[in-house]
């Protein structure tokens, strides 16, 4: 392998490093911010925390006051489960509507977009109804409560999830399944032993988003998690920073801690999305 | 496409039933009831529905004569235009770059998903600090540079006199991680035989991308694009926090319907109602254009 | 297969924590919810308290409180619909306790008395805040509010003019300020685009008296009402005359709050609770003072805005649960005996007949000179604006902008409150 340093790379690397400027800048940001002091970033927000500016104010006083284990792990649960679950119902939803004609196909794919357009604050109230009718909203079991946010936020990500993986299936080669047919594979086996695994990208995908979504989500938590003991990250940092008013400082202490865990999950499954991709990408 | 193994349908709600259920009991029925609750008079958000409005209709006759709502949704047109270009164009743009180079793709793939994890609370305070009036950090770099006079202080209230741009910069930031991701996973699907071959018959790198790697790339472009353009009909948080109460006339469906929904609880319904009639229209509009040969009758 | 892995790892995880069974108490379990949380500056206070009562009673306290918003709000009322209401709830007084107060699922304070006589009997009945409902009293307060001016006393000496006091006019007011925006300086700090709350009502107080002003008005052509339209015309000529922030239109309160913080605006208009944001972002706040807003008309500039906006119900679901009845009420008189008020008022106003002691010995500067503030009150009204639902409110407080640019009338959107609020 040989490298050429041609203008065309020159002003591709340029354009790849200014967008990057610009998506590193707000993070950095944030991180720099929550080690200074609110007054500090009154005066001047951009400017590094260095020497006496430099403080760990925010953080000890989050970790001192709040439960913030308690929260990550149920935030973990929360969002893995509902990760998992929509990983595994979309991905045999999208594989049907991808292959299969059928009567009632086009409604299902209406059905689809519209699902994706209904805002929460509009479907919250008749599903608060329905879940205190069955008893998880308020109970004195935390998997109960956890269980009331789980549930609608699968049903919420969905749409966005089979529409994604119907782009992505569409473009697998049939032949494949063909092929597992002629070996005998029923659906089930054709799905699972072929077009799961040829999946694996976009379903990485699908789970990263919805796994953010279901993370950041603080107003499905608001109506559900009522007591500390049942409260995500999110709703946590929420209380955090209310509490401190405009107290920048602590705001973004909480951003920080929110975003770290998206990031390292993000990282840690980066490399499926990827994989195939670098063998095929560049020659010459 | 479909061949003959697929001519078995007998157990295929078997696949399509959870992901349905969960949709129908969480999402069709509560709507069902917010298309209701459209057509009642509902005094608090959460209280079951009153009487029925006189005419029943009133609420939707109210949305055609809303001026508020003409302006949101001139606006939402101009953001559905500026988010497919700028949010789609970009992220196909970078996604291809970033594709095609080896040293250092690992860290543009991660830091141009950095935009999306950050709360839009804390990246409405941060737009906030960039376009603030005094002391901001356009209007301190406007200073430098000499374009505004530092001496009196000139300054430009960007959420007065830009306001659409200051509006629509962070949304259209922020979401291009997004699509940027959904393309590289449809460019992971493309066989690297292909390239191979081209190779090998000569082809430049600009054929190969126009011959092979954007027709093949239709289909996650066509998923990018009716995810832009619901997304602009329903999109509220960032504006909401920089913008709030539409100020400076930056209504969007979203934030509009947002701003009622605890005031005027059965007309936000409506809103609703007509955000998610749009939505499917422009989708299915969208999925023709992409897709009219492949799977979609309407 | 590995995804089936994580799915069923995940499904274990939660159902670990399934088997978390809540730890049973000796004594009763109450269900509270307060907005004692987030900013609020007694949510500390409210913590102790309840810990104190635990400690002493041997009940258990499942508390729920979140900050006061909209959201809120309306899981509280939903909660009510739901039948999952808490046993006993500290909310507002006001047209948001409307629903449930008309649905009898809370109980009345002369109900609680027939079988507890001594209930909320340190209290001032005619000051607990009847319902707007019936009259009646339902809920027993702890604090109070009051608005004011807070100046910046730095700012005021470089523009060379007085803090203003006690007798001072409306038109020495705007002499101040045209004096104060001469030097280079924001008279006002106000986000007329997102708070114009505090303007509103003084600006309308103007026209009225304290004894009139906490009156919505029939329609936009009576008394009241041409009250409200000659109120809102005077912001508009407020702004028109440059006193508020060059951006005050699009500028956030923070932004504004920072004026006014860091020397560059004089005045502020906000209420008891502020006093806190203020020592908190400020180096001196010997700097600072609160002082009356001037006034004209029947106002005299010492008739301020205040009241006891909230306080605690004992619900229905509670006072028909033997069990709980004797727990909820041992809990509320707890939390609103003098001691504990006091504790909690601070500075602000209080129900209580032998009035609140507050330990004086750490307050700052600002606290001392809101003392003398509160003191020379000759006339305190309610804020009118706490009898209109957040959809009532609307036409005027989210479209200040138009009002004072002259986009909308002020009499069209007095009237359109009216309208919504008829309804």
């Amino acid at each position: 392998m040989k490298k050429k340093l041609s203008p065309g790379y020159v002003l591709i690397y340029l354009f790849l490093i200014l967008w990057a400027l610009t998506t590193i800048f707000p993070l950095a940001w944030t991180l720099m911010n929550s080690f200074k002091d609110k007054k500090m970033i009154y005066s001047n927000s951009f400017a590094l925390p260095t020497g006496i500016a430099f403080s760990l104010d925010n953080y000890r006083n989050i970790f001192a006051n709040y439960d913030i284990v308690s929260a990550y792990r149920n935030s973990f649960i929360i969002s893995g489960t509902v990760a998992a679950a929509v990983i595994l119902f979309s991905g045999m939803a999208a594989y049907i509507l991808c292959r299969y004609r059928f009567r009632g196909r086009n409604l299902l794919i209406l059905l689809l977009y519209a699902g994706m357009m209904f805002p929460i604050y509009s479907t919250i109230i008749p599903v608060m109804r329905m879940q205190t009718k069955w008893g998880i909203v308020n109970s004195p079991y935390v998997w109960k409560n956890l269980l009331s946010v789980i549930l609608p936020q699968i049903a919420g990500n969905m749409s966005f999830a089979i529409i994604v993986l119907m782009g992505y299936i569409r473009t697998l080669p049939v032949e494949l399944e063909e092929a597992a047919y002629m070996e005998g594979c029923n659906m089930f086996g054709t799905y699972f032993k072929v077009v799961f695994p040829l999946c694996k990208p976009s379903m990485v995908t699908v789970g990263i988003f919805s796994f953010l979504w279901s993370y950041n989500d603080l107003f499905t938590q608001m109506f559900f998690l009522r007591t500390k003991e049942n409260w995500a990250i999110t709703i946590l940092l929420n209380n955090i920073a209310s509490k401190e008013g405009v107290n920048y400082g602590a705001l973004f202490a909480s951003v920080t801690l929110i975003v770290i865990p998206v990031l390292i999950v993000y990282m840690f499954l980066n490399q499926y999305i990827i994989k195939g991709m670098t063998v095929g990408a560049v020659k010459g | 496409m479909s061949a003959n193994i697929y001519k078995h349908k007998k157990l295929i709600w078997v696949f399509l039933l959870p992901a349905f259920l969960f949709m129908l009991v969480y999402l069709y029925y509560p709507f069902v009831q917010n298309i209701l609750n459209s057509f009642q008079h509902i005094k608090y958000m959460g209280t079951a529905g009153g009487e029925w409005n006189t005419p029943w209709y009133v609420n939707y006759t109210k949305l055609l004569s809303d001026v508020k709502m003409r302006i949101a949704l001139k606006n939402t047109v101009i953001t559905i235009a500026a988010t497919i270009i700028g949010q789609v164009g970009i992220a196909l743009l970078l996604s291809l770059l970033v594709s095609n180079i080896k040293l250092g793709a690992g860290f543009f793939r991660t830091v141009y998903f950095f935009p999306i994890v950050i709360s839009a609370t804390a990246l409405g305070l941060l737009f906030n600090l960039i376009f603030l009036y005094d002391k901001g950090m356009v209007n301190q770099l406007l200073q430098f540079a000499g374009y505004l006079d530092r001496e009196s202080n000139e300054l430009i209230d960007w959420k007065s006199k830009h306001a659409m741009f200051t509006m629509l910069t962070p949304v259209i930031w922020q979401y291009v991680g997004f699509y940027f991701v959904i393309l590289l996973t449809g460019l992971s699907g493309i066989p690297a035989e292909l390239y191979e071959a081209a190779t090998i018959d000569g082809s430049t790198k600009r054929q190969m991308v126009r011959y092979i790697t954007l027709p093949l790339l239709r289909n996650s472009i066509g998923t990018c694009v009716i995810l832009a353009v619901t997304g602009a009909l329903k999109v509220f948080d960032l504006p909401w926090t920089m913008f709030v109460n539409g100020m400076s006339n930056t209504w969007l469906t979203g934030t509009y319907m947002y701003s009622k929904v605890y005031s005027d609880v059965d007309y936000a319904s409506s809103i609703a109602v007509f955000i998610v009639i749009l939505g499917v229209v422009l989708s299915a509009a969208v999925n023709r254009i992409f897709r009219q040969n492949d799977d979609f009758e309407v | 297969m590995k995804k089936k892995m994580v799915l069923v790892l995940a499904g274990m995880m939660a159902v670990s924590t399934a088997f978390a069974v809540p730890a049973a108490a000796d004594g009763v379990t109450l269900n509270v919810t307060t907005t004692y949380a987030g900013e609020d500056s007694n949510a500390q206070n409210y913590k102790d308290s309840v810990a104190a009562w635990e400690e002493e009673t041997g009940n258990k306290v499942e508390d729920s409180s979140a900050t006061s918003d909209e959201a809120f709000k309306s899981r509280i009322i939903m909660d009510f619909e739901a039948g999952s209401e808490p046993d006993v709830l500290f909310f507002f007084n006001g047209v948001d306790a409307n629903q449930f107060v008309e649905q009898g699922k809370v109980v009345s304070i002369d109900e609680i008395r027939e079988a507890y006589p001594d209930y909320a009997g340190n209290m001032k009945d005619d000051l607990l805040g009847a319902s707007p409902v019936d009259g009646v009293n339902y809920s027993v307060p702890v604090n109070g509010y009051w608005e004011g001016m807070f100046v910046n006393k730095q700012v005021l000496e470089e523009a060379d003019v007085e803090v203003p006091t006690a007798d001072m006019t409306w038109d020495e007011f705007l002499a101040e300020c045209e004096a104060i925006k001469g030097a280079g300086y924001t008279p006002i700090a106000a986000s007329l685009q997102e708070i114009p709350h505090y303007w509103f009502e003084y600006a309308i107080y103007n026209f009225q008296s304290a004894e009139t002003h906490n009156t919505v008005p029939e329609s936009v052509d009576d008394e009241y009402g041409q009250a409200w339209v000659s109120g809102l015309n005077d912001i508009k000529a407020l702004y028109e005359a440059g006193y508020f922030p060059e951006n005050t239109l699009t500028a956030t309160d923070a932004e504004t709050f920072q004026l006014f913080t860091g020397d560059k605006a004089a005045f502020l208009i906000d209420g008891s609770w502020k006093i806190g944001g203020i020592a908190e972002a400020v180096d001196d706040i010997e700097n600072f003072t609160v002082v009356n807003v001037p006034g004209k008309g029947d106002r005299k500039t010492t008739d301020e805005i205040g009241g006891l906006s909230m306080g605690y119900y004992i619900t229905r679901k509670a006072w028909d649960d033997e069990e709980k009845r004797d727990a909820a009420v041992s809990f509320v008189s707890f939390m609103t005996s003098d001691e504990v008020v006091s504790k909690f008022a601070g500075v602000s106003a209080t129900a209580l007949k032998e009035g609140a002691s507050p330990d004086t010995s750490e307050f700052n500067a600002l606290q001392i000179d809101a003392i003398d503030y509160t003191a020379s009150f000759t006339g305190i009204s309610p804020a009118v604006q706490d009898n209109l639902s957040a959809a009532a409110r609307e036409p005027i407080f989210a479209d200040m902008a138009s009002i004072v640019n002259g986009d909308v009338d002020a009499a069209d959107a007095v009237a359109a409150v009216l309208e919504a609020n008829a309804e």
